[in-house]
């Protein structure tokens, strides 16, 4: 089944983003390592984080970008296309939280007869609050050629 | 590093350093990308289910727009299991890592079947203070990823901090100091 596709004339400034959220369980601390092949084990040797200062390990940059990324890709549509992403890790996801992951829509504009849409786009959890802001600029299809392609 | 760690002599001998193009050892396949999809619970059949994707304007599986994913098929690969560093040849004063921020600009969209290149360069190299490391050195790295047409893909900038363990602060105290709170 085809997947919903949104075009740059009906998007709105203010506009959520439905997002999700994951627990961070050691099953998922796993799932980790194994999708981002980061071997660094400050991310998954709880006495190794605790040497290097740390109060937990927590998750890394390649987890925390995949997720910011699907907020955006399960809404942009099979042709939308994610021009820039932007983000910081300012605060830990660790075991134990659970992690949301939300956007927003904050301004949206055309260049070069493209539907430009800029996004505010992070992660958070109860104990930190924002753990991970970031912003994204997508480009979606417009109306218009929906019109040509189909016609 | 017991001598006192010269930042500016850091500075002028990395700031500008570039590696030489380098091509990734596999090419871009399904299942890392599954892999990847699925620590974040991502079905999006675009990413993982061929069939679907060739209904697609696309006609191929995509790679999820990951600066991580598209640096990681632009590198070695899955195997050795060795963390890379974006850039270990940059001397610092501690081993550790934190990584603080990255940015992707993309270009073009990557499919499975791809065969991705990068070259990197050290953008900056600075030192500021942390609370866990008062030399606590920062390093900004650029990839530009490549595919097998050369066209740009994308272009990741990457900035880590490289800081020392706690024991190595209180070791490097001088006497009568006493360790940091």
């Amino acid at each position: 089944m085809r997947r919903p596709q949104p075009y740059w004339e009906q998007v709105e400034v203010g506009q959520e983003m439905p997002g999700f959220e994951l627990e961070i369980t050691p099953r998922r601390v796993f799932l980790q390592v194994s999708g981002s092949q980061d071997w660094y084990p400050v991310h998954f040797d709880p006495a190794f984080a605790n040497k290097s200062g740390h109060e937990e390990l927590f998750m890394n940059t390649g987890f925390l970008q995949a997720a910011l990324v699907r907020v955006i890709t399960d809404w942009m549509g099979d042709d939308g296309f994610l021009r820039k992403l932007r983000f910081e890790m300012r605060r830990q996801q660790r075991p134990g939280d659970t992690m949301v992951c939300r956007a927003k829509v904050t301004a949206k504009h055309e260049r070069d007869g493209e539907g430009w849409v800029e996004l505010d786009v992070w992660a958070e959890n109860e104990r930190e609050g924002v753990t991970t802001p970031g912003q994204a600029v997508v480009i979606l299809p417009r109306q218009a050629g929906r019109a040509s392609a189909t016609g | 590093m017991a001598d006192a760690y010269d930042i500016e002599a850091v500075r002028q001998k990395w700031v500008g350093f570039e590696t030489a193009l380098a091509r990734g050892r596999y090419p871009v396949e399904h299942d890392p990308i599954r892999r990847h999809c699925h620590m974040v619970d991502d079905n999006n059949p675009l990413f993982i289910d061929p069939e679907y994707a060739k209904t697609t304007s696309h006609g191929a599986v995509l790679c999820p727009p990951s600066g991580w994913l598209a640096l990681y098929f632009a590198s070695l690969g899955p195997w050795p299991a060795a963390f890379e560093p974006l850039f270990p040849v940059v001397p610092t004063p501690g081993k550790r890592i934190v990584n603080m921020s990255q940015e992707v600009e993309w270009f073009a969209r990557i499919k499975a079947g791809d065969h991705l290149s990068v070259k990197r360069r050290v953008a900056d190299v600075f030192q500021k203070g942390i609370s866990l490391d008062p030399e606590a050195v920062w390093i900004t790295a650029e990839a530009e990823i490549t595919n097998q047409r050369g066209e740009l893909v994308c272009v990741i900038r990457n900035t880590l901090l490289t800081h020392r363990t706690p024991e190595e602060v209180a070791a490097a105290q001088p006497p009568g100091k006493g360790a940091p709170v």
